[in-house]
């Protein structure tokens, strides 16, 4: 794949619960005013699904302490509404910083997928640092870019 | 019996009496003058008010009559002002916020001065605390201390959660974060199982794995319930630490300020209130840079404006009791108002919108106000009189008083009230207060009764002389020469028609020196003479005489019928005034009677036809009587007779035409012309005597200007009543005629002397034989009267046959 040296790859790494304005913080400042694009791959957390198999599974509420049954379907529709509030979220903010978007859901078991995604060469690998514990961490650390890990709070640079 | 010309001779008023000229004022007795005592005249006022003003009692108020222009309001401030001095001054008023309840501000007190005082020292603290609480909060001593109550919440916090994970890592179950809450997944080999996997468990292994799950929910509904607790015993915590450094921010500014106010109580509990109010809402006092509109950041202004002091009364020490007058005494400016401000559509208030009236900017004083204005504002004298009874001022709007308004409003503290009212208003409007307002009487006791006139007596005409000097000096006005004083007092004298008299009435003595000077000043003279008074009486007189031209005009040219020469009889001229206000003058009209047999009546046409008021009327009926009372009395009146003021299209009023009426029929029953070189004013009794009337200047002067266009040749003159000669203050073109013989004027005392005037004939005086005497006219009228007496007697026997016959 041919590239123009102007232009910045940036892979953005991103799961149900991670701090999307921080994350996007780091993108904006990892192009340091360059042309870029941008490959986002939605990390989701097949443990949930795993646990919502199970029948006695339930959800607590942070709010209420509360509990309901923690079903299939309600781990699909988490799924869908995080995926989809994400891609909205992000689209917009592309939109408004004018950088191609590509937007890719990844189940954390599909390696082939995983693989092709990280076979690609990229400039900037922007994570949150949540992913440090998941399996995944291992196979996107793979790639030879900079790294971005976001906490909720800061943004830590740290070249790899 | 003496000739009638030699009768009449003598009833011919001398020229000296026309106009009493005022003689050198060097004859006067200046001794008697008191100097410095302007208003000579009033002393009955003056006492009255002096009386009101020292009476420290309640319902003590006074209520000045007078007219427009007696100077009510000057004498009013100065006597206020003499007692006003000696008093203390009254506190200062404040109004405060009241933390408890704001809506109801409160009012506090201070001495004089104290108040101004009190209020920027608040201004002070205010400014102080403003920089003294956000620095104590910006402090690193504070800034450690709320970061480590935090640190120790949030370790708590951490410690909660660590260990429940920790008891959940070792009974093997992971707790997962989903976007909404938490899930607990068993794990095998650090993976999340599924069902098939754990289907593959043994049953036990099963069972236990479900316990666990279902036991570290519960403790996790547990953890998750504590927290809000957490959150709120952190809050706690900091308000306190928050707390504590605003109380010992504030504490020592307010220190001074107790220091200073230790003698007054009420100050000092304010003070801690207000530092109580401050330690309780320190959060609210952090400027703490948060997001948002700017509309809604924190306003801390607004906060420490809770503190501020409303000082809505200021006195000064050393200026006594205050004297208020309030020309506009509409409610909000007499008991005071709320205003409001819009903010953001929605108008609001507080306690320093509360604005005082002129009742409390006087209160511990004199309070000058003008009836007819008080009573033309809505509102007005009721909120007066409440206060007045009440003896304080409560600020609300009319509105709210009468209960028309329910939206919440502010219901500040009343403010007792001690003030002495001085109403300012014309007679008739007291004495319509005191005859409908039951109140009235209660709360304004003393009269001050201004006089509209001085006796005109050497010790007044000189102290009249002083007055005038004065209202020169004050006045701005050129030197007045001595004659031209003396004929302003015989000016002040026509003004009181009464040649014995001097009107007291300030304003129009003020404008008629003002125009002299101004008339002095055109020709360039560096003195008043007697000549720019009359220049400034003729001007003024012209520049009114519009409608007087009109009817000397319409007289001329024949349109108004007015004889001046021959003779007619039942047709004589009478005296007419009309008064337009600023200009009076008067004119003749001739009245006409007719007369034949009847029943004893004498018809008025004017009341009639509704014309004539009620005064008229009763001259008419007195006329009646005085007619069949002196003649044949032993007969039934059987006159009809009917009286007119011709030509006259409006109203006629009051008795003074009643002399001339009477002499009119008489006239018309003796057949005996009436001269029309003459006119008749003044009002008759049951027993022909002629009494007073008024503008009685006015009437002659009308009548002369009219003869004077025709021509006056020695034979006019006009007949007033005897009683009005004192009353004569005549202008200087009727003296001049008079003094050169070319119009007179009679003044009578009884009918018999105006008739034998108006005819030439002898009235007659009844003889011992009960008759008049013959060739006499009142023989001619009652021989008259007897016929028509007979008259009636054959006609109503002849009408009695003929019924006899039918």
């Amino acid at each position: 794949m041919s590239r123009t040296s102007d232009k910045r790859r940036i892979l953005l790494a991103i799961t149900e619960t991670s701090p999307l304005q921080a994350l996007w913080r780091a993108v904006v400042e990892s192009l340091a005013g360059s042309h870029g694009e941008l490959t986002t791959v939605f990390v989701s957390d097949d443990r949930w699904h795993r646990a919502a198999s199970l029948p006695f599974t339930r959800e607590v509420s942070k709010v209420s302490g509360d509990s309901e049954n923690f079903t299939r379907e309600r781990a699909q529709q988490i799924d869908e509404d995080t995926v989809g509030r994400t891609h909205r979220e992000l689209e917009k903010l592309a939109s408004e910083a004018e950088l191609p978007l590509e937007f890719a859901v990844l189940p954390e078991h599909d390696a082939s997928k995983l693989r092709e995604i990280v076979s690609v060469q990229h400039d900037v690998l922007v994570l949150p640092s949540i992913l440090k514990s998941r399996p995944i961490y291992a196979e996107l650390t793979r790639l030879k870019c900079r790294v971005y890990y976001v906490d909720t709070e800061e943004t830590t640079d740290t070249e790899e | 019996m003496p000739a009638v010309s030699e009768q009449i001779r003598k009833l011919v008023v001398p020229a000296s009496q026309l106009r009493r000229v005022c003689q050198p004022l060097s004859k006067a007795r200046p001794e008697t003058v008191e100097p410095g005592e302007p208003f000579f005249g009033q002393q009955r006022a003056v006492d009255a008010l002096r009386f009101a003003i020292d009476m420290e009692r309640e319902g003590y108020n006074a209520y000045v009559l007078g007219p427009l222009g007696s100077h009510r309001h000057k004498l009013v401030e100065e006597l206020a002002k003499e007692r006003a001095l000696s008093r203390p001054a009254p506190d200062d008023w404040c109004y405060i916020n009241n933390f408890a309840d704001p809506e109801r501000p409160r009012a506090l007190h201070l001495p004089a001065g104290k108040g101004t005082e009190f209020r920027d020292n608040m201004r002070t603290l205010i400014d102080e605390m403003r920089l003294a609480i956000p620095a104590a909060f910006e402090a690193d001593d504070y800034r450690s201390q709320l970061k480590a109550l935090e640190a120790d919440t949030q370790k708590e916090v951490e410690q909660q959660w660590r260990s429940l994970e920790t008891q959940a890592s070792s009974k093997g179950i992971a707790v997962l974060q989903t976007p909404t809450g938490y899930v607990l997944a068993p794990l095998r080999d650090g993976k999340v199982i599924d069902d098939k996997e754990f289907d593959k468990l043994p049953e036990e292994q099963r069972k236990e794995i479900q316990a666990a799950v279902q036991s570290l929910g519960e403790e996790l509904h547990l953890r998750i319930e504590q927290m809000p607790k957490l959150r709120k015993r952190h809050l706690e915590r900091v308000r306190a630490l928050d707390r504590e450094v605003t109380a010992h921010a504030v504490k020592l500014l307010l220190d001074e300020l107790r220091q200073s106010y230790h003698e007054f109580p009420d100050v000092l509990g304010y003070l801690d209130e207000v530092q109580q109010n401050i330690i309780e809402n320190a959060q609210e006092f952090r400027q703490t840079e948060e997001p948002g509109l700017p509309f809604l950041k924190k306003d801390t202004s607004a906060l420490f404006a809770a503190y501020e002091v409303n000082l809505v009364v200021r006195n000064e020490p050393d200026d006594g009791a205050p004297i208020i007058y309030e020309p506009n005494p509409s409610y909000p400016n007499l008991i005071g108002k709320v205003e409001h401000r819009a903010e953001m559509g929605a108008l609001l208030t507080d306690f320093r919108m509360v604005r005082s009236g002129a009742l409390l900017q006087a209160n511990g004083g004199y309070l000058v106000l003008d009836i007819h204005r008080v009573l033309g504002r809505p509102f007005v004298w009721e909120a007066l009189k409440q206060s007045l009874f009440t003896r304080q001022v409560r600020i609300e709007s009319p509105a709210e008083t009468l209960g028309f308004v329910s939206t919440g409003t502010l219901k500040p503290e009343p403010i007792p009230l001690d003030v002495k009212i001085m109403l300012i208003g014309e007679r008739w409007l007291y004495y319509l207060l005191s005859a409908y307002d039951n109140e009235f009487g209660v709360l304004f006791k003393v009269a001050a009764d201004f006089d509209d006139d001085l006796e005109r007596s050497t010790d007044n005409v000189a102290a009249y002389a002083q007055l005038v000097k004065e209202r020169i000096r004050e006045c701005g006005l050129l030197p007045f020469r001595a004659a031209a004083v003396r004929r302003v007092i015989e000016q002040r004298a026509r003004k009181a028609e009464d040649s014995e008299r001097l009107s007291m009435h300030m304003r129009s003595l003020d404008d008629l020196l003002m125009q002299a000077d101004y008339w002095a000043r055109r020709r360039g003279a560096k003195q008043v003479a007697v000549d720019d008074l009359r220049e400034a009486v003729r001007q003024k007189d012209r520049r009114l005489d519009r409608v007087q031209n009109r009817v000397v005009d319409a007289i001329r040219r024949g349109t108004l019928l007015v004889d001046t020469s021959g003779e007619c009889v039942g047709q004589v001229n009478g005296l007419a005034v009309l008064d337009l206000g600023e200009s009076q003058f008067g004119h003749p009209v001739r009245i006409t009677a007719t007369t034949r047999v009847g029943t004893g009546d004498v018809v008025d046409i004017e009341r009639e036809v509704e014309l004539g008021g009620a005064i008229h009327s009763k001259g008419m009926m007195i006329l009646s009587a005085a007619l069949s009372s002196r003649f044949a009395p032993h007969l039934p009146l059987s006159m009809h007779g009917s009286v007119v003021f011709e030509q006259s299209y409006s109203g006629v009023e009051g008795d003074s035409a009643s002399v001339a009426e009477l002499c009119a029929l008489m006239s018309s029953l003796s057949e005996l012309p009436i001269r029309q070189n003459i006119a008749v004013t003044g009002s008759i009794n049951q027993l022909g005597r002629v009494q007073a009337v008024g503008g009685i200047n006015e009437k002659i002067e009308g009548f002369h200007a009219v003869c004077m266009e025709r021509g006056l040749d020695g034979t006019h003159g006009a007949i007033i009543p005897e009683s009005n000669v004192q009353h004569l203050m005549l202008n200087d073109d009727v003296v001049a005629s008079v003094r050169s013989r070319k119009f007179k004027v009679y003044a009578v005392t009884h009918i018999d002397e105006a008739i034998e005037i108006l005819t030439g004939v002898t009235a007659g005086k009844r003889g011992k034989n009960g008759e008049f005497p013959e060739g006499s006219v009142n023989r001619k009228v009652e021989d008259q009267l007897i016929r028509y007496a007979e008259d009636r007697k054959h006609f109503a026997e002849g009408q009695d046959s003929d019924e006899q016959d039918e």
